[in-house]
């Protein structure tokens, strides 16, 4: 087969069509500092102006030979459109992702979802930035994502409110995660529009270690499915954390494809699953990319392993920390074009 | 008039099932009737808590009812605590605890507090998103003997480091102890810390062998 380009491959992947090679993409922060130092931005700038956000997005896919651009970087954008402040910690050297220090509701039935939440705050910059990103790398697929509702209810409330409302403010935890679930579906159709070629569902905070595989299919498993029945294709459901016990029910969400972290074990998730889900992920995001004690060699073997193991595509187990060692992510991103020929079971 | 015994079973049990009423009405009754309040949190309260962790460790429990079986051991401690001696073993140690500046993850750092609560800690809990320098001038202003921090992010784990060394470098009597996810016993040493603990379960002994170490050391010194 000839050469595809990135996109190409990856879309096809996602359609379960042939490909030439395997991609290293992700639905969630793809940023490296090199990208960052060469788009000439400070970290704690880039989440607020569409053009930073945009450049040094592509120039990280560029540096790195990623198969994807994919914005935004945190998790505060909508919270913050519902009236929170946010601090972006300005003045620190370090690459620290912008937080809600306090937040303006204390109880479940404050909360009230603007209906024009798209316009507010930094949610408008999106659309200019994927405008940006498709002029720069029309050959790079666009990633865009969203949190899922219970998660997301995180950032709205204190979540351990939220964990513990689910046992004693069951209705009202019910109607509030039906509100962000009609938030979510708005503003995922609304990147849709905006241009993203694929979009991601990430929901972590409901892995099996900290909810129970009952709340999931209780409570969380019929919201994701919504979200994910209301998006068009390609759509991908992501949740961090011990997965394995949700593995099956995450694979009748409706999503085109699911996507872990490095705490599932490759070979069990694919044996749950079977052959047929397109199943990705799972780097450790510190131990192989940032942590300089770790050999490139490992680094190889790992990226083998995984795919070895089962894996459709390799991608980051979350975000990718900024802070990369630049030989060992590349070393991830060459084993798995390179060593990723075989052909998989699409 | 209840058995102490009985009042030991309605603490343990309301703890483990999460019953803030039954918790705080047991502690009520313990303390109307005169039982020794330390000896009621301690084999009462504190022993609900530790099946509590096993049923979490078992996969029965999950976040959700050890932040709730927390509330209810709350509650007693709130009745039980103001009447306990100050001059009893353990209580005359504090801690600094908060989670790092630019980490907002902090279920982990109030279980910690939790176990420091119920050993009859003086507790100076900073939050999360705690500022660097907060750690080193809260220690300063409380004299506190330990610090405790939390880090749930590998980047954030850094500025640990760095207030590892402010701190001694004020102050090298202070034991500080850190924990969190991505942190590791090695971790901890190459940053200079005297301990680490893998979950709030052992916190605590961790703590009180840290402040033994420090004495020794000091001892020797002299
Ligand atoms: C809940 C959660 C959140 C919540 C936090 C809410 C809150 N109030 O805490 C929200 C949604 C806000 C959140 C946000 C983010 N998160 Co988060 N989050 C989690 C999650 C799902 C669970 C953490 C948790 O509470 N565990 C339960 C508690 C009980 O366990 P624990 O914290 O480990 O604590 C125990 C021990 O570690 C120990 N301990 C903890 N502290 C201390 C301290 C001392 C002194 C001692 C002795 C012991 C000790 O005792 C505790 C009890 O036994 C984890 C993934 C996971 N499944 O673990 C990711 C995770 C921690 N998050 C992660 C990331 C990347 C983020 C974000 C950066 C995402 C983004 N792009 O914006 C943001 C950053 C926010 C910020 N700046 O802090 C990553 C961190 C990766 C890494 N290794 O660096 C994780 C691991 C997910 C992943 N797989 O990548 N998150």
């Amino acid at each position: 087969m000839t050469e595809l380009t990135s996109k190409e491959r990856v879309l096809r992947l996602l359609r379960k069509e042939s490909i030439d090679t395997m991609p290293f993409f992700s639905g969630m922060g793809m940023l490296v500092m090199p990208g960052i130092e060469k788009a000439k931005v400070k970290f704690a700038t880039i989440h607020t102006d569409a053009e930073r956000m945009a450049i040094s997005a592509v120039w990280s896919a560029r540096l790195m030979n990623f198969d994807c651009v994919v914005i935004p970087y945190d998790m505060t954008m909508e919270s913050e459109a519902m009236g929170n402040q946010i601090s972006l910690y300005q003045d620190s050297e370090d690459i620290l992702y912008p937080t809600i220090p306090q937040k303006i509701w204390t109880d479940l039935d404050q909360v009230v979802i603007p209906k024009n939440i798209t316009e507010l705050g930094r949610l408008p910059i999106l659309p200019k930035a994927i405008e940006i990103i498709k002029r720069e790398a029309p050959d790079l697929p666009l990633g865009c994502w969203q949190l899922g509702p219970f998660t997301q209810a995180g950032q709205i409330l204190e979540l351990d409110q939220i964990l513990k409302g689910v046992f004693k403010q069951k209705a009202k935890v019910e109607k509030l995660l039906d509100d962000l679930t009609d938030m979510i579906i708005k503003i995922g159709q609304y990147l849709q529009a905006a241009g993203c070629d694929y979009i991601t569902l990430r929901e972590p905070g409901v892995a099996a270690d900290l909810l129970s595989p009952k709340t999931f299919k209780d409570i969380i498993k019929p919201r994701l499915t919504r979200i994910l029945d209301s998006w068009k294709s390609p759509k991908l459901l992501h949740v961090c954390g011990q997965t394995e016990p949700l593995l099956a029910m995450m694979a009748d969400c409706h999503a085109d494809g699911l996507t872990v972290d490095a705490k599932c074990n490759v070979r069990k998730g694919r044996e749950i699953l079977g052959p047929d889900v397109l199943f990705m992920g799972n780097l450790d995001t510190y131990k192989l990319t940032c942590d300089e004690k770790t050999p490139k060699q490992v680094v190889i073997d790992v990226v083998k392993d995984m795919i070895d193991g089962g894996m459709d595509a390799i991608m980051p187990g979350c975000d990718l920390w900024p802070a990369i060692i630049e030989e060992n992510m590349k070393a991830v991103v060459d084993t798995t074009h390179t060593y990723g020929t075989k052909p998989t079971h699409v | 008039m209840a058995t102490k015994e009985e009042l030991l079973e309605r603490m343990k049990n309301g703890v483990i099932e999460y019953q803030e009423d039954e918790v705080r009405d047991a502690a009520q009754q313990a303390l109307d009737e005169g039982y020794v309040p330390l000896e009621m949190i301690m084999d009462g309260l504190a022993a609900g808590m530790v099946v509590v962790g096993e049923l979490y460790d078992r996969n029965e429990y999950f976040v959700p009812e050890v932040l709730m079986c927390a509330d209810a051991l709350y509650a007693g401690l709130a009745i039980l605590r103001p009447h306990v001696p100050k001059s009893t073993e353990g209580l005359n140690a504090q801690v600094v605890i908060g989670s790092i500046q630019g980490d907002v993850h902090d279920i982990g750092k109030n279980l910690v507090k939790m176990m420091f609560d119920v050993a009859g800690w003086e507790v100076h809990d900073l939050g999360r998103d705690v500022p660097l320098e907060k750690f080193v001038e809260e220690q300063l202003r409380t004299d506190s003997e330990v610090v405790a921090m939390s880090a749930m992010m590998t980047t954030t784990m850094l500025g640990m480091k760095k207030v590892i060394k402010m701190i001694k470098e004020k102050n090298p009597n202070v034991a500080i102890m850190l924990g969190g996810a991505p942190v590791t016993k090695d971790v901890a040493n190459l940053f200079g810390a005297d301990g680490y603990a893998e979950s709030a379960g052992n916190a605590v002994s961790e703590g009180i062998k840290m402040i033994g170490r420090l004495r020794e050391m000091r001892n020797k010194g002299k």
